[in-house]
């Protein structure tokens, strides 16, 4: 790994790591309401601009920018705990695309240039970076990758396609991860490039923006000599700031629905005093906690740098996907017809357990990964 | 006295007393008079229960002087230490008895003399504990019992049995239950082991016939046994989240992935799946505890804690699953020769220990689900009734 990214994590204390989570929590009470996020997923951008600057004012998109280039230099740790906020919010943001998977990749690319140019932006907000990395296969691995780069005369250019690029349609630098004759490579390409088409996709999660990117002779820059290992590397931080919304997410629906069994009465009874509801509701704070667990520890070892950082980023990814998309399905039937409406929120939150669930790898994908961490030696299938 | 002070405290007095080469059985109901030697030192310098006052052997310790105690009893491999978390009998005396009580009983708790076992649920109280018929009736100093008890560990080496008799009939179910240190070793008691699902007999039903305990050996006040034993089930059920047991033929069958590796089946993409998902429990209840465990230390509850026991069910009861299926058609078998096969049959039917000893599963969301996150009790048809009007059965 290059000096960049060695050098990029500042270590914070219980407390402070409090006080950065009481003040998005503030935030996001004040600025990411039900109403908001309702108001943000149908705007043409699919965020809101003043929530994004007053993200920016508590540096939450720097995190991670280490501080020469203008960021906080902190670790997955203080990231998974802000996701963990900004999740229950349901908040609309580009934060994991440019703050997160954009940063992470290009700290970790060992390209001085390239940072000392875009991690300033991403930092203070001016820069929304997204990175491009699997084809129509949607698999976020090597085998995945569709875009592939040539050299011509005027130097590299990129053909093919990548998909599923977490809010392309809004993005100020584009990374794109593609295929050259030694290996995976890092490119930039401009959005107003030559030959290249930016098509939003439609989302079911509404709160997300996706994006499907076709190249054709489209002009790159070349990134580094970092290959998948960087790529592999930036998507565990992703990983792991996932998993923090999800637990987050999961933790938000789970204490609504409860509210609701506490109120809700029928045959002369709250509901959540029928064991029918009431033994829902047990199983889902094991799975709540254990997924924040399961989160917390992911975060801890990669900001360690431990050697089952891997197999721990693996378990969480698929321990939170289940543990958001479980929760958020049962609250719904949890609540009854109420919830089978549009205008309850609970269906916002099983859309973006849903979506969540498929970002960068399912959870069977990483159950297997978790297996192939357990038993590194034998034949896979 | 700092931490790192305490903890070079204790190391050096390990390193001076500890013989490193003692077993003493975790439960203490099988403890030999050379364990009980240790652990008389143990009690003697105050290492066993730190939590607790100076009077009774202890240190007034917070949770995190108490847990650099226990990790260094851990280290050297030394039993004794933790009795002020894991010590049932004692934690109930401490809380409970009168300070006569305490004198004659807590000395020989924390050191193995004193061996106790559980006489709580009957054949018509089970989940529904409250519900219990023992009877105890006031005769001079002493309680004449009458009455049958089911699922007693240890009862055949016990010196003494943690008793719930009701003591007054004509009041609803709560009101009238006492609690009592009953002596076991007399006549009128009556152990029989009891052959289980397993094929074992852990557990007995002890017959009690005319039994006499002395008024002294009662816990709490009279008709107040409802709330002592709240909180020894408490106890018993946060210990029950971290411990069970594993296969009867060594460890070698632990691990599922060597397991599946043996009988061929890592190849097997829906197998592999199946076991990354029940490997991740196991690991999800370490990660569950540290955490629980941080925050106790760091002042504030979680509600991991009582989530313990219905994650360690699932656990056992997923684990056994998996390991059924990776067995095939070798799940036929049993008996020594074919120790896997054996191992796995049994787990999966020990696993219902876990979820049914100690308060069902059932049981467990429901105290989740009211204590824990404030939910409406569940109604109960017997709730304001004098117990000689409600419906046995």
């Amino acid at each position: 790994m290059s000096s960049i990214a060695a050098a990029a994590t500042t270590a914070t204390t219980l407390e402070e790591r409090n006080a950065i989570r009481d003040a998005v929590r503030d935030l996001m009470a004040a600025r990411s309401s039900e109403a908001a996020v309702r108001a943000t997923m149908d705007s043409a951008e699919g965020y809101d601009p003043e929530v994004w600057a007053a993200l920016v004012e508590m540096g939450i998109p720097g995190l991670l920018v280490a501080a020469e280039f203008g960021g906080a230099g902190f670790g997955p740790l203080e990231v998974e705990l802000v996701m963990e906020e900004t999740g229950a919010a349901l908040l609309c943001s580009p934060l994991v695309s440019s703050g997160v998977l954009a940063a992470a990749l290009l700290a970790r690319s060992g390209d001085l240039e390239a940072c000392e140019r875009l991690l300033p932006g991403i930092a203070a907000g001016s820069t929304i970076a997204t990175v491009a990395l699997t084809g129509e296969a949607g698999t976020w691995t090597p085998a995945g990758v569709d875009v592939i780069a040539g050299v011509a005369g005027g130097g590299p250019f990129l053909d093919g396609v990548a998909s599923y690029v977490t809010h392309g349609q809004i993005a100020t630098a584009l990374l794109v991860v593609a295929r050259t004759p030694d290996g995976i490579g890092i490119f930039e390409v401009v959005p107003g490039a030559a030959g290249l088409t930016i098509a939003p996709l439609p989302t079911f999660d509404r709160t997300l923006r996706l994006a499907r990117l076709e190249f054709s002779r489209t002009p790159a820059h070349r990134i580094g000599a970092a290959g998948w290992p960087a790529v592999e590397s930036a998507l565990r931080v992703a990983l792991v700031a996932l998993g923090g919304e999800q637990v987050g997410g999961a933790r938000r629906i789970f204490e609504m629905t409860l509210e609701y069994a506490k109120v809700r009465v029928q045959f002369g009874r709250a509901i959540g005093g029928f064991q029918a509801i009431k033994h829902m509701a047990a199983d889902l704070l094991l799975e709540v906690e254990s997924a924040t667990s399961a989160a917390r520890d992911a975060a801890q070892q990669l900001a360690e740098g431990s050697k089952t950082a891997g197999e721990a980023v693996s378990l969480a990814a698929f321990v939170c996907a289940d543990a958001f998309s479980n929760v958020a399905a049962t609250a719904i039937q949890m609540h009854g017809g109420i919830a089978f409406t549009w205008e309850h929120p609970a269906h916002l939150y099983l859309r973006r357990a849903r979506a969540l669930a498929q970002l960068f790898g399912t959870p069977q994908f990483y159950r297997e990964r978790f297996l192939r961490h357990l038993a590194p030696d034998d034949k896979w299938p | 006295m700092s931490d790192a002070g305490l903890r070079a405290e204790v190391r050096n007095w390990l390193e001076v007393q500890w013989p490193g080469r003692l077993r003493v059985s975790a439960t203490m109901w099988e403890a030999t008079p050379l364990s009980r030697a240790w652990m008389t030192k143990v009690r003697d310098a105050r290492w066993a229960v730190p939590r607790w006052p100076h009077e009774w052997f202890g240190r007034a310790y917070s949770d995190e002087q108490a847990s650099i105690v226990e990790q260094e009893f851990d280290r050297a491999g030394a039993p004794g230490a933790g009795q002020d978390r894991n010590n049932l009998p004692a934690n109930t005396a401490l809380r409970f008895g009168s300070d006569a009580l305490k004198k004659a009983f807590v000395p020989g708790l924390l050191t193995g003399e004193i061996t106790m076992c559980l006489l709580y649920s009957e054949p018509g109280a089970g989940s529904d504990l409250a519900g219990v018929r023992t009877r105890a009736q006031r005769d001079g100093d002493e309680f004449v019992i009458d009455g049958q008890k089911v699922w007693v560990s240890g009862a055949a080496t016990a010196t003494f049995g943690m008793l719930v008799a009701r003591t007054n009939w004509d009041v609803p179910k709560h009101l009238g239950l006492s609690f009592f240190f009953f002596p076991m070793k007399q006549p009128g008691v009556d152990v029989r082991p009891l052959r289980q699902v397993t094929d074992e007999a852990h557990f007995n039903e002890v017959f009690l016939t005319g039994a006499r305990v002395p008024a002294a050996n009662l816990i709490g006040e009279l008709n107040d046994g409802w709330r002592v034993l709240q909180t020894a089930l408490a106890y018993e059920r946060s210990y029950m989240g971290d411990v069970a047991r594993g296969p009867r033929h060594g460890e070698r069958a632990i691990d599922l992935v060597a397991l599946a590796r043996e009988f061929g089946r890592l190849d097997d993409p829906s197998m592999r799946q199946d076991l990354a998902r029940v490997v991740a429990l196991r690991r999800l209840n370490v990660l569950n505890s540290a955490r629980a465990k941080a925050s106790l230390e760091q002042g504030t509850s979680s509600p991991i804690m009582s989530l313990g026991k219905l994650a360690m069910s699932r656990i056992l009861h997923e684990e056994a699953r998996v390991r059924t299926a990776i067995l095939g058609a070798a799940g036929l078998l049993t008996g020594d020769e074919y120790p896997i096969s054996d191992d796995t049959n049994f787990l999966a039917l020990n696993a219902y220990f876990t979820s049914i000893g100690g308060g069902t599963d059932q049981i467990q969301r429901n105290i989740i689900g009211e204590r824990v996150l404030g939910l409406p009790k569940e109604p109960e048809a017997d709730r304001d009734v004098p117990f000689n009007k409600v419906r046995g059965g």
